[in-house]
């Protein structure tokens, strides 16, 4: 569960558990997923997959979108598009990736690639389930892109028993960078 | 440039032959239908020196604006981009014209900076508040004294580069733009403030058009010297934009041609910023601060000083947009005798304007708008310098965007 510093949940927070007492890397190879676009933004705007895995970028936009990223994690480009054009991107370092468009500046979205083995995202409520952690001692790794703490106050070790549920809270003390919730904006008719 | 009145053609052209492509010509429109009340004296535009477009001779049912606004994906980073208008207040000159027409270029950027260049002729980026295509308001049907002004006698005609770091990568929400431009063929600029002062009205002039009887056109090279501005913007998160440009035409005024034109040296700064603190409001304000001169002297023969700057606060919920805004402007003629009473403009106004959209394509707006100025200019016509205006307006706009 991660709360704001006012203790209202926060969604679109990655929480990857890394083993304290093991090498870092998947469990199982890599599931693809998607970065799809809709009304001139990337959805979901925070998306986290494990190292190695394929990310479809579909775009089923009413307008055509140029994505790129310059990040060192992985630089790319796709072309002018709209639809199913472009074979899927493979993420195949750690790191994190900003997503941007190049006709529209707005556009943002940001893919975490981890090589830990659990990770996942958290609800608009700020809850996160992480199921069938091996037993053991994790470092909870923490990012979102609107938290303003720095990441390694954020880290928390917990330890996992088997079959026994663990809950780790985890409250930012400074607020948010910006509402979690964009106004929604008739785009259309502007540059 | 009246040979390139023949480009006209060649943009149908060009967005014809690129229509196999996907998404690469769109083409976006816009056809705005009026009911206009107007109370005041004779407007600029029909020959008197009232301060808004339509005035009691010419009310009723009229035709706002109608454009055309063609996109053409030449390359992926190349677009080009024309506005086509068409307006039904062409005493004699063309009725359908072009008031933009450039090359834009956005390479993909290979770090946090942004590159990106434009070539040909546009509006200066310096309106928080014209930001739709061609010059429009977002918010209202009439733009401020301020945007009023630079959509009637400022278009760039030239190159313009921007640097745009965007912050996402490094972890901030938000961006920081430097903007230079160097441009011609505006050197007339300046002479529509010094004749009329400051106006209120949705009617931006076209590159080959004039505005006014008999027309005064702007879009000329008069001094064979180019003019320059620059300028700063700053998005901060999704609530703050802030916009500062100095413009200087560096026209000279001693400058004229054979058939009496002249160069007009005008500068100005501008700052404004827009603040959207909720879902619901957006507040902006924006000031404007410069001098013009004419004449083989310098700043001898004629020379003024204006200001003009407003606040705006906007209420948009569902389909509904609620606006207000209060304008404040002035001019101040220093020196210069040979145009009779001085061009020393005052006045403000009140704007309000309640817009409705109705599905996809239709956008329904009632305006009202009221302006008190005194302008000693006035006493020429026989009229009372000190006017006040009013004007209702009800707008029924079809918009429309095709692509292929």
């Amino acid at each position: 569960m991660v709360v704001d510093r006012d203790g209202r949940g926060v969604g679109e927070v990655v929480v990857a558990a890394v083993p304290a007492d093991a090498a870092p890397g998947p469990l199982t190879p890599p599931k693809p997923a998607v970065m799809d676009q809709r009304n001139r933004e990337f959805q979901p705007r925070v998306l986290v997959v494990g190292v190695g895995a394929s990310v479809d970028f579909p775009n089923n936009d009413t307008v055509s979108h140029q994505v790129y990223s310059f990040s060192p994690a992985k630089r790319f480009q796709l072309p002018l598009y709209k639809g199913q054009l472009h074979p899927p991107v493979t993420f195949d370092k750690p790191g994190l990736v900003v997503l941007g468009c190049n006709i529209h500046d707005a556009m943002v979205g940001y893919i975490y690639v981890t090589d830990a083995p659990y990770f996942g995202i958290t609800a608009p409520e700020g809850g996160l389930t992480l199921k069938d952690l091996r037993k053991g001692d994790y470092r909870l790794v923490i990012w979102g892109p609107y938290i303003a703490d720095a990441p390694a106050s954020l880290v928390r070790n917990v330890h996992i028993e088997a079959d026994e549920p663990t809950t780790a809270r985890v409250q930012l003390s400074l607020a948010l960078r910006a509402r979690p919730e964009p106004r929604p904006r008739r785009r259309d008719w502007e540059y | 440039m009246p040979s390139a009145r023949r480009l006209l053609p060649w943009v149908l052209v060009f967005w014809t032959a690129g229509a196999a492509a996907q998404d690469r010509v769109t083409v976006s429109g816009d056809l705005d239908l009026r009911w206009v009340q107007a109370s005041g004296v004779p407007a600029y535009l029909n020959g008197g020196l009232g301060l808004l477009r339509f005035d009691p001779d010419h009310e009723g049912i009229r035709l706002g604006r109608a454009f055309l606004a063609p996109n053409w994906r030449a390359t992926d980073i190349v677009s080009v981009h024309a506005v086509i208008d068409a307006y039904d207040d062409y005493h004699s000159r063309n009725a359908v014209d072009l008031s933009e027409f450039y090359l834009d270029v956005r390479p993909y950027p290979t770090g946090p900076i942004r590159w990106r260049a434009r070539l040909g002729a546009f509006f200066m980026p310096v309106s928080l508040e014209n930001r739709g295509i061609g010059w429009t308001s977002v918010y209202l049907i009439t733009p401020s004294a301020v945007n009023t002004w630079i959509g009637e006698e400022f278009r760039t005609i030239g190159a313009e580069v921007e640097a745009r770091w965007l912050g996402a990568s490094s972890g901030y929400l938000g961006e920081i733009a430097v903007v230079a431009a160097a441009y011609g063929w505006n050197d007339p600029a300046g002479v529509l403030l010094a004749e009329r002062g400051f106006g209120l009205s949705d009617r931006p002039s076209t590159l080959f058009g004039g505005l006014g009887r008999p027309p005064i056109e702007f879009y000329h090279e008069i001094d064979r010297k180019p003019g320059y501005y620059g300028g700063l913007s700053w998005k901060h998160h999704d609530w703050l934009e802030v916009r500062a440009l100095r413009y200087d035409n560096h026209a000279d005024p001693g400058a004229e041609t054979d058939a009496g034109g002249y160069a007009w040296r005008t500068r100005f700064y501008s700052l404004g910023a827009s603040v959207e603190p909720s879902e619901h409001w957006t507040l902006i304000a924006q000031y404007l601060n410069g001098n013009t001169a004419v004449g083989p002297d310098g700043n001898q023969q004629f020379y003024m000083r204006f200001h003009a700057d407003f606040a705006l606060a906007s209420y948009e919920w569902a389909r509904e947009r609620f606006t207000v805004r209060y304008d404040n402007f002035d001019t101040n003629q220093v020196s210069g005798f040979f145009f009779g009473p001085p061009s020393d403009e005052t006045g403000h106004s009140w704007t309000f304007a309640w817009s409705h959209q109705h599905g996809e394509h239709w956008q329904f707006v009632a305006e009202w708008l009221r302006v008190a100025s005194v302008f000693p200019p006035r006493i020429a016509l026989a009229e009372s310098a000190a006017q006040v205006e009013s004007q209702f307006q009800l707008a029924a706009r079809y918009r429309f965007r095709l692509a292929w």
